[in-house]
């Protein structure tokens, strides 16, 4: 479920930072930026494998992180961004059958995307929407199980239960707008939308499939060189 | 312009290979088992499924590493569990000395009210909580664990099953311990339906009473966290099916032998119930208790025994050591080690643990699995509450 959780707020931080890079620039340009993200999974979670109590579930809580990237400007009109983000770290918690158990662990994600963008307008317009897409690797990484997960799963802390999510590959949607506020500096705002799937892992054995597909909202300053 | 690229080209390189570096580099799951509250001391009163070995055994399979639900829950704050009393006989007991500051007070054969002993004999459960109470108070660091009412409910409902063998005498004694002669007397008088209502009637009672001892020794007495457990549907226990099905049996099986055990179980169930329902109208509401729904769970474990893990939930896992007076199998947990069950599975069982996934080791215990899914249970509760 962690895992699940992760991988999609990397995703999204992927997301917001390829966003950050929108800026009006021209064919050959290239504009970096900096700014910050939050990553909202929208989770559906499935059951927990047995053994556990029938209608275990998990969500991913929602996670701010600083975000950067570089804008390459193919074309006019056509720009490639590669979003570089701090990592995301991740509440996962207890639901359905579990709900309000409250936090059976944190998980990072790093979400690695890379986004072919269409700008509208001229090179040379102050206010440029745009709309992107690309693939999103949602890195997993450090799951740190609670007292909580150890309790409901029979762990002890000599033996505590812990969790992983498996690291998976997805689909990032972006719509955003870029504003030129001189030649050179540039603020920007998207919003993108990942489809991704996760698979959390317990140490004791179970599984749980999740459906992370989160909504991140990214906001970033880019200078062109 | 392009040295420029090159070089924010490679900058971005170097960046995004540094953070996925550190990314595989910390990979590794851990675990912070440190509880939400901290907890320096556990105090346990209660009947057999809580008891650390007050006769020098625990009423599951033996194993020095099989703990029981109140030791696995002790162990979620880094704590161990040791008796508190030591049985001088079947029925009398001192302090354990070969131990001290033990802090488990439940007893196996424990009870809210048990009928054969003084009410000041720790088989009362509330005698158990008093003897604690009169020696000193609790604290925010304390956590109370408490369980009572399933010997009750079986000693009621053994009572009810003999009143056609002597005219009610068991029956109308143990309702006589909370109820009034009158109370007793319309019961018995309005037929099928007054006699069994009276179980009811008493069960409410026995709650009632329950939840004075739980008040004045120990919410009283200053703890904060405290976990109460209501009974468990002791229907469902291999015991009460074999009297279920006894129960068919003399009402010459087939449907109308069906109808006589769903009737007789739908009682006793009903009595729980009762009980279950009082305790929590009693207790539900308070903020320092953790009501723990057993009942539920163990209806749960036995109708989908798939999903929490259990292979089987009618046959104990122990061997039957001889028949009772009352014509139900017996069983002798001393030499019912987790060596002696590996080495010998019953036919067509493979394998050496086959009785850990075993929901019961008698007919009326839980194995060790059964106290590990009674543990989560208890955390789910612990957790809910912030606890843990």
């Amino acid at each position: 479920m962690t895992s699940k959780i992760l991988l999609g707020a990397a995703t999204s931080l992927a997301a917001l930072l390829a966003t950050g890079g929108a800026l009006a620039q021209s064919a050959g340009s290239t504009v970096v930026y900096g700014g910050a993200a939050q990553i909202s999974p929208q989770v559906e979670s499935g059951d927990l494998t047995a053994p556990s109590l029938a209608g275990t579930k998990v969500d991913v809580k929602k996670a701010t992180s600083f975000v950067g990237g570089i804008t390459y400007y193919w074309t006019d009109n056509i720009s490639i961004d590669l979003p570089i983000a701090a990592p995301f770290k991740h509440d996962v918690v207890g639901a359905g059958a579990i709900e309000g158990v409250g936090k059976l662990g944190t998980v990072k994600s790093l979400p690695i995307t890379l986004l072919a963008q269409y700008r509208f307008g001229e090179a040379s317009s102050a206010f440029r929407p745009f709309i992107g897409a690309g693939p999103t690797y949602a890195y997993f990484f450090k799951p740190r199980a609670t007292a909580v997960l150890s309790g409901i799963t029979g762990g002890t802390p000599n033996n505590p239960t812990t969790l992983s999510m498996k690291r998976r590959l997805g689909v990032t949607m972006e719509v955003g707008a870029a504003y030129n506020v001189t030649k050179d500096w540039s603020a920007s705002l998207a919003v993108t939308k990942t489809f991704i799937k996760t698979t959390g892992s317990l140490s004791t054995g179970q599984t749980i499939e999740t459906t992370l597909d989160p909504v991140s909202i990214k906001f970033g300053i880019g200078y062109r060189f | 312009m392009k040295p420029f690229h090159t070089r924010i080209a490679a900058a971005s390189a170097a960046l995004l290979g540094s953070l996925l570096v550190a990314g595989c580099g910390g990979g590794g799951a851990t675990a912070d088992t440190t509880p939400q509250v901290n907890i320096t001391s556990v105090k346990v009163f209660g009947d057999s499924i809580q008891d650390s070995g007050t006769f020098g055994f625990k009423f599951t399979v033996q194993s020095p590493d099989n703990l029981i639900y109140a030791e696995r829950v002790a162990a979620s704050y880094g704590k161990t569990l040791c008796p508190y009393f030591a049985a001088t006989g079947a029925t009398t007991f001192a302090v354990n000395t070969a131990t001290a500051g033990c802090t488990n007070y439940a007893i196996g054969g424990g009870r809210i009210t048990h009928t054969s002993v003084a009410p000041t004999n720790p088989l009362n459960i509330g005698a158990q909580m008093a003897t604690f109470a009169a020696a000193g108070s609790f604290t925010a660091a304390d956590l109370v664990i408490i369980d009572g009412g399933g010997n009750d409910a079986a000693d009621l409902v053994g009572a009810y099953l003999n009143i056609p063998r002597d005219s009610a005498a068991a029956y109308r004694g143990l309702l006589g311990t909370l109820l009034t002669p009158t109370q007793i007397g319309t019961g018995l008088a309005g037929g099928a339906t007054g006699t069994a209502g009276l179980g009811a009637t008493y069960m409410t009672a026995l709650a009632d009473k329950f939840y004075a001892s739980i008040k004045a020794n120990v919410l009283d007495k200053g703890a904060t966290h405290v976990v109460v457990l209501n009974i468990p549907d002791i229907t469902f226990t291999p015991r009460f099916q074999m009297v279920l099905d006894s129960i068919a049996a003399a009402n010459g099986g087939g449907t109308a032998g069906a109808t006589a055990r769903a009737t007789a179980q739908a009682t006793f169930q009903g009595w729980m119930t009762a009980y279950n329902t009082q305790l929590a109208a009693k207790l539900g509401a308070d903020e320092r208790v953790a009501l723990v729904d057993f009942y539920k769970a163990f209806q749960d474990q036995v109708a989908t025994p798939a999903q929490f893990g259990i292979s089987n939930v009618t046959t104990p896992a122990c061997p039957i050591a001889g028949v009772g007076g009352d014509g139900l199998p017996t069983y002798n947990f001393p030499t019912c080690t987790a060596t002696a069950l590996s080495a010998a599975p019953p036919a067509g069982v493979t394998g050496a643990d086959w009785w850990k996934s075993y929901a019961f080791s008698d007919g009326f215990h839980p194995t060790p699995y059964g106290h590990q899914l009674t543990q989560q249970l208890i955390a789910k509760s612990l957790a809910t509450k912030g606890w843990l």
